[in-house]
């Protein structure tokens, strides 16, 4: 197939574009896509996504800089690379859509370091409110619900312990 | 078993950052010292065996070609090499276990076993990370993970890698399939140095690249069920070909490589992936082991380590000489 722009090259991009429930398609090769708005992803890295992310949706400049190592949020797009632990607190919401494009999650499973009580307090704090609502639940006799909550609970608890032994 | 010569080696590594201190891309000098002193006494002033096995070793006291040579024997990365000055690494005496300091993150824990050990590997690596973790404050946060200075690495931050030898699959031209494939899948295949290089030897590193909303567990779990089927692909690419002209090119490059006077690293590479895919498949009876071995040593930085700083043809004289003694001595050992 060639671009229905130009004619003149195969196409490579498909635009499929959905305003007010009318869907609309657009068949174009890379360079007529770039006129669009639309580039490849550069390359699979971190910053190739970034950046061509941000070109598809030209957002504004963001101005905000991270108090502990001066990093704006255009840094870290241009370089790939977050300056220190406190940006993913500056930057986080930024990030997220990044992140999900990058890892499809953006909630970290997996082992949690056996010194922070941060870590643990919160999964604690998430079992004890899980407890209470078990109890009203089960008042409440819906025992389906009450069940999966009770496997969630059960769930969280074997992460602590697991968490505990190591 | 087939599979043990199709998979030379299995890696892991984990990501991590301290607290307190800027990412290494943003760190003064006196931070990188610090960052090595914190580590430095946290293994070695630890109860543990660690402290009697790991040795810590400043970079400025190694000479730079010990240091690349450290890089073909995949020991470092070509990255943290390149920007060693002032950095530290904390490494056991067979060379399986490094952790880099100040390379793309604080902390990085690396462990390598040969064949297919990544459970093993990856319980070494938790094993360093739990005893720096009691001494250390890790750069965590409930959301997000282990916080990595490149968001990839975000999460568990753990890379596990398998590296695999596949000229079969090469030569029929499956490995881009392969390639685009397991890309879908969230795993990377590249050459042997990492990002950016190429097969070389016909050598490629399978690995994951999903590390945010996926356990450890589940990780290494998927990487070895792809493994398996690769490695089913390669066994069927190897039992489809053309036998004599399979045999026909193992002997050729043996017959090379036997007798050259000459040799450069290109060459041993590409000859090599042949003698080595023989030695597995029963052609050559020569150790399995050894065309890895022949593989390392004969890189030019370890040649330059072994005889003396010299000219690139120089070395490939000495290449050859080392390769001859390497592979008769391999095949008398045999028979």
């Amino acid at each position: 197939m060639m671009c229905e722009n130009c004619g003149k090259n195969p196409v490579t991009t498909h635009i499929k574009k959905v305003v007010n429930g009318i869907s609309t398609e657009k068949h174009l090769c890379a360079a007529c896509a770039k006129g669009y708005g639309f580039s490849p992803f550069k390359s699979n890295t971190f910053s190739g996504i970034l950046s061509s992310m941000l070109g598809e949706y030209n957002e504004p400049k963001n101005t905000k800089q991270c108090a502990c190592c001066g990093s704006t949020f255009n840094d870290i797009v241009n370089s790939g690379k977050v300056g220190c632990a406190a940006c993913y607190e500056k930057f986080g919401e930024e990030l997220l859509p990044y992140l999900k494009r990058l890892h499809g999650n953006v909630k970290h499973i997996g082992k949690v370091p056996n010194a922070s009580p941060l870590a643990v307090a919160t999964v604690n704090d998430r079992i004890n409110a899980l407890r209470a609502e078990l109890n009203l639940l089960i008042k409440n006799e819906e025992f389906e619900k009450a069940a999966t909550v009770r496997d969630e609970i059960r769930k969280l608890e074997s992460q602590v312990n697991s968490n505990d032994g190591e | 078993m087939m599979e043990n010569n199709i998979i030379v080696s299995s890696r892991i590594r984990l990501a991590r950052n301290l607290k307190e201190l800027a990412f290494p891309s943003r760190m003064t000098k006196e931070e990188f010292q610090k960052l090595n002193l914190a580590v430095k006494s946290a293994i070695m002033e630890s109860n543990t065996p660690f402290a009697k096995t790991l040795k810590y070793i400043e970079m400025d006291s190694v000479p730079e070609t010990e240091i690349y040579a450290m890089v073909e024997r995949h020991v470092i990365s070509p990255e943290f090499a390149r920007k060693c000055a002032g950095k530290a690494i904390v490494l056991s005496e067979d060379e399986s276990i490094c952790i880099m300091l100040g390379e793309e993150d604080h902390i990085r824990i690396q462990v390598v076993k040969s064949g297919l050990s990544l459970e093993k590997c990856y319980d070494i690596a938790e094993r360093l990370d739990t005893l720096l973790c009691d001494k250390l404050h890790f750069a965590f946060n409930s959301q997000f993970g282990y916080l990595t200075a490149c968001p990839t690495n975000l999460g568990t931050g753990l890379r596990a890698s398998v590296m695999l030898h596949l000229p079969l699959l090469e030569a029929t031209k499956q490995i881009s399939l392969i390639s685009e494939s397991v890309n879908k899948i969230g795993f990377t295949v590249r050459g042997i140095y990492g990002e950016g290089t190429s097969g070389e030897a016909s050598l490629y590193q399978l690995s994951n690249q999903i590390t945010l909303g996926i356990s450890e567990k589940e990780a290494l779990g998927n990487l070895t069920t792809i493994t398996e089927q690769i490695i089913e692909k390669e066994n069927d690419a190897r039992a489809s070909a053309d036998k004599l002209a399979l045999e026909d090119s193992v002997f050729r490059s043996f017959g090379i490589l036997s007798n050259a006077r000459k040799l450069t690293s290109e060459e041993l590479m590409k000859y090599l992936s042949l003698i080595k895919l023989g030695a597995s498949m029963g052609i050559l009876d020569i150790d399995n082991n050894l065309p890895d071995k022949i593989l390392v040593m004969g890189g030019p930085n370890m040649i330059m380590r072994k005889y003396g700083i010299m000219e690139p043809v120089e070395r490939d004289i000495k290449r050859a000489e080392l390769v001859r003694d390497m592979l008769t001595k391999g095949k008398t050992n045999e028979i």
